[in-house]
């Protein structure tokens, strides 16, 4: 299965776009908007709730767009006929999907590591050493929600639109779940609507660990996204098989 | 020796139409036998089934004695899909270490190359081959467990004409190896070139099978061809299978050219034209699947 797993994560490592979305872009807004928002208020404890709090956003939305972007590729190996390929070679379907999926989970570390580094060294949050663990760790657990919710569109979307759903599911996620801008400053209606993405509860999940919130709702609602996608992703698997070229 | 290939009763349906009835085929080993038809005529429902790439609606099929999908993991089997394709992002040689890493006694890797022809492209990226080397590159996957039965579904479709060519000898050269190959194929000039069998499937059913010469011989291998504008009647005459042509040129295919002849000139004062000639594979599959395809 190793081999398996080195080559699907070459392959994904290939593609610049995704490490420039999933990585240096998030990378890049927590400086932003960090130095934006956080350059603007007076004390050094205000600089930290802003620091911190853009941080864990920018984890999350990096470690939902990685997620996302490393299975929702599966539609484009169905399209290729590279799925139906190796029906006729011994790499058994499940074993690809499985691959795929730890494909996923892996590559959600670069971002959320590399995001929290740049909020350490460059924003200079400040954290004990179990929280920074912590923060990681439930993150990266919590993006088995959006790995999920990638192989049900990946498995259920054509070539195009799973193409098109990469930049647009991540965008949207992120905007409406407050990654970029804080849900605090939303109307009343949007923030509702806020209130029933993965994304939003996937950030509080972040700051429940960091202390800016209840943990246990955030842990339950991501837990029940994460169940109900991958439900709905095993039952497009069973309609329509790995092989299948259309249909 | 168990067959390569044994298919009985085989039956496959899509929603309402039914593509493959009850079709039985048995291929020995070291056979090389072209599936000839036309597009739809169920060839490539009969090899996707014998593949083990769908359940079909009745019917078995043993690859090598084993159930498909276990003649397929086990090496047994190398097959070329008709919407195969390869991984993107890749490597060529990255993709044929990969699949020949899952077999215990896979091809050496130099000779696949030299073999399937693919030298100097193991270093070029999937998306930058050629649509002939794309299908050189799918072979090599498909012989990379040095497999004894190959399956291949119109294999030269992508491919300009000297690269049918070079694959074709390829294919010769691998059935003089001893490998058992079968494959489908509307260009019968494909299955007369490689073919020591051929098996012609029209509507879901095998219509006929023998060697190319058997398959010619069983029309009787003549055809009478004339300026007509009238053709009442001429389907009764003797020895007479089809009749074919188009405008004022008609053509007979015959079991017996003489006697056709005779009825021609007792009952036609004059036959424009007139040619009397051997029947092209072409011309016997035309017959056989019915003459107006």
């Amino acid at each position: 299965m190793t081999d398996l797993l080195t080559f699907q994560l070459r392959r994904v490592l290939r593609s610049w776009e995704y490490l420039f979305f999933t990585v240096v872009l998030p990378a890049l807004f927590t400086v932003f908007f960090t130095k934006v928002f956080g350059g603007q208020v007076s004390s050094g404890a205000e600089y930290q709730d802003y620091a911190r709090t853009y941080m864990v956003s920018m984890m999350a939305y990096g470690g939902l767009g990685a997620a996302l972007g490393a299975t929702i590729r599966l539609s484009f190996d169905r399209a290729s006929g590279w799925l139906r390929q190796l029906r006729v070679l011994p790499v058994p379907g499940r074993e690809v999907v499985v691959v795929d999926i730890a494909v996923g989970m892996l590559l959600v570390l670069p971002s959320l590591v590399v995001v929290a580094l740049v909020g350490r060294f460059v924003n200079d949050v400040q954290l004990s050493l179990g929280t920074w663990v912590s923060l990681v760790g439930a993150l990266w657990i919590g993006s088995a929600a959006f790995v999920a919710l990638g192989m049900l569109l990946g498995l259920a979307l054509e070539q195009k639109a799973a193409g098109a759903a990469m930049g647009i599911v991540s965008t949207v996620l992120a905007a409406l779940g407050g990654l970029w801008i804080p849900v605090e400053v939303f109307p009343a209606g949007f923030r509702t609507v806020s209130q029933l993405t993965p994304s939003y509860w996937y950030a509080g999940l972040g700051r429940g660990v960091v202390g800016d919130g209840a943990l246990a709702v955030p842990v339950l609602v991501l837990a029940g996204f994460a169940v109900a996608f991958a439900l709905a992703a095993l039952a497009v698997g069973a309609r329509r098989p790995l092989h299948a070229v259309a249909g | 020796m168990t067959p390569a290939l044994e298919i009985r009763g085989l039956t496959v349906r899509y929603g309402g139409t039914t593509a493959v009835h009850d079709l039985d085929l048995t291929i020995a080993r070291g056979e090389t036998v072209a599936l000839l038809g036309t597009n739809g005529a169920g060839k490539s429902s009969t090899v996707n089934a014998a593949l083990g790439l769908f359940r079909p609606a009745a019917g078995t099929v043993q690859l090598l004695g084993r159930e498909p999908l276990a003649a397929v993991r086990s090496g047994g089997v190398g097959a070329m899909l008709q919407h195969g394709g390869l991984p993107s992002e890749s490597r060529v040689g990255e993709v044929l270490r990969l699949v020949a890493g899952r077999y215990a006694d896979p091809w050496p890797m130099a000779d696949l190359v030299a073999t399937t022809g693919i030298d100097g492209l193991l270093d070029r990226r999937t998306e930058q081959l050629s649509g002939g080397q794309r299908q050189r590159v799918l072979l090599a996957l498909a012989l990379a467990g040095t497999p004894p039965l190959l399956v291949l579904d119109e294999p030269t479709s992508a491919m300009d004409v000297e690269g049918r060519q070079a694959f074709w000898t390829t294919m010769r050269d691998l059935a003089d190896r001893g490998h058992t190959v079968v494959f489908a194929t509307h260009h019968l000039a494909e299955a007369d070139a490689v073919a020591d069998r051929v098996v012609v499937v029209d509507g879901g059913r095998v219509v006929a099978d023998g060697s190319s010469a058997q398959i010619k011989s069983r029309i009787a291998g003549r055809t009478v061809r004339f300026g007509c504008t009238d053709r009442t009647g001429l389907d009764q005459l003797p020895g007479v299978t089809a009749v074919r042509g188009t405008g004022d040129l008609v053509e007979l295919a015959t079991t017996d050219a003489e006697a056709t002849l005779r009825a021609l000139l007792a009952t036609h004062d004059r036959l424009p034209d007139l040619e009397v000639a051997g029947a092209s594979l072409e011309q016997a599959f035309l017959t056989l699947t019915g003459g107006t395809k």
